[in-house]
């Protein structure tokens, strides 16, 4: 006979935990049977660059103090993967043959590396940089001098170039677009970066692919790119992008061809499944459409809404953007919401400081929709909110690139109902404005 | 919980707020020895001023704090005894998504250490924050909630 839990959750990341914690504020009692396929408790995977280029310990990388299941009520079944789900009879079943049934489940499956079929590649001993497991093959292939190669100019990618550096490995990356970071940033940050990584002895190559894939043996070997240039390598990182890992959600039924599809209470059209997390096509409030972005803030605020909506609490998902907060070599960026735009349908206006800080704002009309500070990145947050609020600018666009934008900027009824009521009260406001359109 | 409510319609724009602030978190919590000799802490509260108008803002302990669900590492935590937004700076790495989240812009970087650890803790060693009992014209109100 199959035990039967009020929750089951899949995945043991920054959706799934934050699922349980918004479960738990709502419902004390309800029996909750979270699973992870990875052998470590819930750890912060954005973290494995820090640990690589020895910034913080492996007791550093825990996203919750060690006794959070106990203290949260909930049984985790470590190191298990989840094989079947059936919804129709609300039952899993694992890799080890268990069977548990269930009658609310979370699909937080997260996402996979994507992995380009290169010529050779599968004969190389190779590298991805998603998880702690990666870290630790990285740390141990880095203990003496190594030449490393990474595919890919990405977030992940340029990570794994400013860990493995900081190993004092000699670090070439190879980017097919133009330019290092090309999604998250725009033109000017993105050569910002560049700068600081050539400073750092990082080599990058752009508009360039790997044509072939050489092995020698030991993960190492020797890289043809497509203008027929070479190189040799002691350690290949793949680094190109991340897909959603939908294959449970599949076999169970979803169309997932966008990833997880879900309504506006992270349900999906499956009754008593939910989704939240890295595999989730959900709203992006700049966008006005569902859309994956795959990032760590993004998943928490999913897994949070998925939870509470699955204790009963509707609450809708107040929807996010794509943001982003990096490093590199002591530069730091962020940006939200639309930093490229896709057309002349958009008013761009920008800075750059005497100091070499950067400051950008992309309109619509008279709607703020991104934002982009490299620098001094003091107070950003105050322009992602209005990003994410669809805050009309108009009164206030001749302030926006100002380091000292604030407060004091907005109208009076505005700057006191912001800072007297809660964030919580903003947020309320938005749901029920959004209910209301 | 507490709360800290700035009045802009009282403030003089003095900035003691910020100078007690930083005096508070120092080490030695002795004003000269916080400007001169030790390292300078990171203000926690900023006043913002733009003609005859100013404030001061620091961190409003939101109830459903963007930056908790945000934090990379866990370090961002609402202390559910005392309600405060706290940031663990053994946890914190200094990844900035606070910073990029926040929409009062009250957490700021402490360069030094690489953390975000700039962010009003409400002087949990005292029982009214620095900033409010040193504001000369009542301009920032403590209100228990």
């Amino acid at each position: 006979m199959a035990a039967t839990y009020d929750y089951a959750i899949v995945g043991n990341s920054a959706a799934a935990i934050n699922a349980c914690e918004a479960i738990r504020g709502v419902d004390r009692e309800g029996s909750i049977i979270l699973f992870g396929e990875e052998k470590y408790r819930c750890y912060s995977r954005p973290l494995i660059s820090y640990l690589v280029a020895g910034q913080i310990e492996s007791r550093g990388m825990y996203y919750r103090p060690s006794g959070f299941y106990r203290s949260m009520g909930v049984e985790f079944r470590k190191g298990t993967r989840v094989e079947e789900v059936h919804a129709a009879r609300k039952t899993l079943t694992t890799d080890g043959k268990e069977k548990v049934k269930w009658r609310r489940l979370l699909l937080a499956t997260g996402f996979k590396p994507f992995i380009p079929p290169v010529p050779g590649l599968e004969e190389i001993d190779y590298l991805t940089f998603v998880s702690w497991d990666d870290a630790r093959r990285m740390l141990a292939r880095t203990a003496r001098p190594a030449r490393v190669l990474i595919v890919g100019a990405g977030l992940i990618g340029m990570k794994a170039a400013e860990a493995a550096r900081a190993r004092g490995a000699a670090v070439t990356v190879v980017e097919k677009m133009e330019r290092v970071l090309p999604q998250a940033l725009d033109a000017e940050a993105s050569r910002m970066v560049w700068e600081r990584c050539r400073e750092a002895g990082i080599d990058i190559v752009t508009g360039q692919g790997v044509a072939e894939l050489e092995s020698r043996g030991n993960g190492k070997g020797r890289a043809v790119l497509e203008d027929g240039g070479e190189m040799d390598f002691d350690l290949l990182v793949m680094a190109v992008g991340v897909r959603p890992r939908v294959e449970l959600a599949e076999g169970a039924g979803l169309d997932c061809s966008r990833g997880i599809e879900v309504d506006g209470h992270q349900r999906t059209s499956l009754e008593g499944v939910y989704a939240a997390g890295d595999a989730v096509n959900a709203m992006d409030v700049v966008l006005g459409r569902p859309s994956i972005n795959a990032l760590w803030p993004v998943a928490a605020l999913q897994g949070k809404y998925a939870g509470l909506n699955m204790a009963g609490k509707e609450v809708p998902y107040p929807g996010c953007n794509s943001m982003n907060a990096v490093e590199f070599f002591g530069l730091p960026v962020l940006s939200a919401g639309i930093v490229n735009p896709p057309d002349d349908g958009y008013e761009v206006i920008s800075r750059r400081s005497d100091a070499g800080d950067y400051r950008k704002v992309v309109l619509r009309g008279e709607v703020l929709v991104g934002m982009l500070v490299a620098g001094r990145i003091e107070r950003a947050g105050i322009l992602t909110s209005l990003i994410q609020e669809r805050a009309n600018v108009r009164r206030v666009k001749n302030f926006l690139l100002e380091e000292a934008f604030g407060h004091i900027h907005l109208p009076r009824s505005v700057r006191q109902e912001r800072i007297t009521e809660t964030a919580a009260g903003i947020m309320k406001a938005e749901a029920a404005r959004d209910k209301g359109v | 919980m507490i709360r800290i409510v700035p009045r802009e319609e009282y403030c003089i724009g003095c900035r003691l707020c910020e100078i007690h602030c930083i005096v508070q978190h120092s080490r030695s919590k002795n004003i000269i020895k916080a400007f001169k000799s030790e390292r300078r802490p990171v203000k926690r509260v900023e006043v913002e001023e733009e003609g005859h108008v100013s404030f001061a803002l620091q961190c409003r302990h939101c109830d459903e704090a963007p930056c908790v669900t945000a934090c990379l590492s866990g370090a961002m935590q609402k202390d559910p005894r005392t309600g405060a937004v706290v940031n663990d700076p053994e946890r914190c790495v200094g990844c900035w998504t606070c910073i990029l989240v926040c929409p009062f812009g009250a957490v700021r970087r402490d360069e030094a250490e690489h953390k975000a650890v700039g962010k009003c803790d409400l002087c949990p060693d005292l029982e009214v924050p620095a900033c409010v009992a040193n504001c000369p014209n009542e301009a920032l109100l403590m209100v228990e909630e």
